[in-house]
């Protein structure tokens, strides 16, 4: 090797003892953790799974806040399984209202930040009441059962739904300290209307005083328990005619539950009123009220219900 | 100066044997201290920042050391567990929100950690691939841990049984990964993260299967009018997918479903310290400060280091003699050598820089490599290290 070679090779060894150190040492000072994106930035986004909490959470939350229910129409929100990315929007909400008592399903299924979710009937009654039709079961004789069909919609007993509004209310202060004046008394109006009617759905229970109604499917189960209703479900679509064996299944059902009453979700088609018609069954039109109506607030539409329901017993005269 | 140094690196790099080993030699006794000591202070510091960044750590009575190590580096130790009635008890006293950690199984010998999504926004986890845990039956896994098992989002990724020899045990659970973490050169990088609940399922605790309402005569010990008891023979799903995870479900009492540790995360100081006097007398429970825990594990580490350093420095004195021993006696032998040189013209000035560039040389390679050794060991060691502290402790 030559000495002018040496020197070289002697050189770039020095050189790189120099800014190998600076080299090695770049990586993890770059790889710092960043800073979290806050959920907190922009307007607050309020996520719900029914249409009840919907109207509870937009008559309430200040202006600004949005109220997000985005179950998409004609689809039962109770069984709607949303896709990943909703249920990633539904996680970056700054407040998550879910109705409780086996309410959507899917939210059993996903994973929401328990930090921003509210079960809004939680502690407004110590035991949730199941479905007619539920099947229990267990593994091995000494194992535990599991309950798969609790009833749905919590809200049709309205002191529960005022439970439900109050704690929608609690929610939205902790989120929005500053507004406790119009919170609360948004809150106080939705209440005494919550409860006006609550008192107009006993007088009816009172009225009927053990006496059935029929009801085209077992969603009913907290109307029923609230205010004293003896309700005998059957599995019927309103916006089908009933065929021959479903009027056989109504026949019998009439045979051990005499009715003069029957609950349905949706308006049953002319047939279907006509047979019912011919049985002496009055058809009353009493929407659960889980989906969005075409007009109308929350209130609006029990209100409609309870007349509907007031007129056909006769508790009060038709309008 | 440059006539010297030349003359000196050729006389090296003839004598190639016994220069590599007197330079390794060198480099070995100066890395050794030296990464010692910086490998266990990053160690010490790892440790201790993990720790710092989780204040309160709520358990099951017991060992407090065990309890740490398992819930903030995965690391099991088999502690016993705490419910969901403890999460919501700390949730309804309304100074810190509870964030659930369950451990015990793994993947592909890399631990899974059934936590909630609050855990990621806690600890700024943040994805690099894919996206976050949507659904039951997803994971999300640490940057070292998809590295090493080549994972990325679409994969699927099986967990192991929980012991080799538990016959009665569950059926692997496939998981899908939807998500791959950033770096955070933690023990966050080698988990594979789930929901709570995909990890009862996992366990066993929750499962899914055919509806029974309908099911075969052949799986059915009892039927009555509302309640079917099935058999053994009942097949259970080991995938949870979009067809089937509506017939995925828990047995029993919710609350009663066991969680290993809970994270609280205290509103404020205050509120940390009002969570901590509710604690105080509480027999079945422990609410620790994992940087009380660590540090008081750093002092037994430091305590043993200390030994190590004295028997090191002895080692090392042992090598620098030898080294000047050997340096020593090759002048010696090559007496004649120089004799030659000076009188070619060398003057003994000379002679003597030509020599003490050889040993200059020797050292600067020794440096150069105990560097490269080091750099090394302590990219590579600090994990190791740690490793060896937490499974020891």
């Amino acid at each position: 090797m030559t000495r002018r070679l040496f020197e070289m090779q002697v050189a770039e060894l020095v050189v790189l003892i120099v800014l190998a150190p600076l080299g090695l040492g770049c990586e993890k000072s770059v790889a710092l953790p960043q800073a979290r994106e806050s959920s907190e930035k922009g307007p607050a986004s309020i996520y719900v799974v029914n249409f009840p909490l919907e109207d509870f959470a937009a008559k309430m939350a200040p202006a600004g806040a949005g109220v997000v229910f985005p179950t998409p129409e004609g689809i039962d929100p109770a069984f709607w399984k949303p896709p990943a990315e909703t249920v990633e929007e539904y996680q970056r909400a700054s407040l998550i209202l879910l109705n409780g008592a086996g309410y959507a399903r899917w939210t059993g299924f996903a994973t929401l930040p328990r930090s921003r979710t509210v079960i809004t009937s939680e502690g407004c009654r110590e035991r949730f009441l199941e479905r007619e039709d539920s099947v229990r079961h267990r593994h091995g004789p000494d194992s535990q059962h599991v309950h798969t069909g609790l009833a749905l919609n919590t809200w049709l007993d309205l002191r529960l739904a005022a439970c439900q509004a109050s704690r929608i209310r609690d929610a939205l202060l902790a989120r929005f300290p500053e507004d406790i004046g119009s919170i609360s008394a948004r809150f106080g109006t939705l209440e005494r209307d919550l409860l006006a009617l609550d008192e107009r759905l006993r007088e009816v229970g009172l009225a009927l005083d053990g006496r059935t109604l029929l009801a085209s499917h077992p969603v009913y189960a907290y109307l029923a328990d609230a205010y004293g209703l003896v309700i005998a479900p059957l599995h019927l679509e309103p916006e089908h005619p009933l065929n021959r064996e479903d009027w056989i299944t109504l026949d019998e059902m009439l045979a051990r539950h005499p009715s003069k009453w029957m609950l349905w979700e949706g308006v049953p088609s002319e047939a279907t009123i006509d047979g019912l018609a011919d049985r002496g069954v009055i058809p009353v039109l009493f929407t659960p009220a889980a989906r969005r109506p075409p007009e109308g607030d929350f209130i609006a539409a029990m209100k409609a219900n309870t007349e509907r329901l007031e007129c056909a017993t006769g508790v009060r005269a038709c309008r | 100066m440059t006539d010297s140094v030349y003359l000196a690196w050729r006389y090296l790099r003839h004598h190639r044997a016994k220069t590599l080993l007197i330079v390794l030699s060198l480099a070995v006794f100066l890395a050794l201290p030296l990464v010692m000591g910086t490998l266990s202070r990053a160690t010490q510091r790892s440790l201790l920042s993990r720790a710092e960044e989780t204040p309160l750590l709520l358990g099951k009575t017991g060992s407090s050391l065990d309890l740490v190590v398992e819930v903030l580096y995965f690391e099991l130790k088999s502690v016993d567990s705490v419910t969901v009635a403890d999460m919501n008890a700390v949730d309804e006293t309304g100074l810190a929100l509870a964030i659930p950690i369950r451990t015990g199984l793994k993947a592909r010998g890399f631990p899974v950690v059934g936590t909630s999504l609050d855990y990621f926004a806690y600890r700024r986890l943040r994805t690099a691939e894919g996206r976050g845990l949507a659904i039951l039956g997803e994971c999300v896994v640490g940057s070292a841990a998809a590295e090493a098992l080549s994972l990325q989002p679409g994969d699927a990724l099986l967990t192991s049984p929980s012991t080799l020899f538990d016959l009665a045990g569950v059926y692997p659970l496939k998981l899908r990964v939807v998500g791959v973490l950033e770096p955070t050169f933690g023990p966050d990088d080698r988990a594979v993260f789930v929901d709570l609940k995909t990890a009862w399922v996992a366990e066993g605790l929750g499962h899914g299967h055919q509806d029974l309402a309908g099911a075969d005569p052949d799986v059915v010990l009892e039927r009555q009018s509302d309640t079917v008891t099935a058999n053994a023979k009942l097949l259970q799903h080991n995938e949870i997918t979009e067809s089937n995870i509506d017939g995925f479900h828990f047995h029993g009492d919710a609350s009663a479903y066991p969680v290993t540790a809970i994270i609280p995360v205290a509103r404020d100081e205050k509120a940390a310290v009002l969570l901590r006097g509710r604690f105080v007398d509480e027999p079945t429970r422990q609410l620790v400060r994992p940087a009380q825990v660590v540090d008081s594990l750093n002092k037994q580490v430091f305590r043993f280091e200390r030994i190590l350093e004295v028997v090191v420095w002895t080692v090392g004195a042992a090598t620098a003699v030898m080294f000047a021993l050997v340096v020593a006696l090759s002048w010696k032998l090559r007496a004649d050598e120089v004799r030659t040189m000076t009188r070619l013209g060398c003057s003994r000035w000379k002679a003597a820089q030509i020599l003490g560039s050889e040993i200059a040389l020797m050292i600067v390679a020794g440096i150069l490599l105990a560097g490269i050794l080091g750099v090394g060991i302590v990219e590579y060691g600090e994990r190791w290290l740690q490793g060896l502290i937490l499974r020891s402790s």
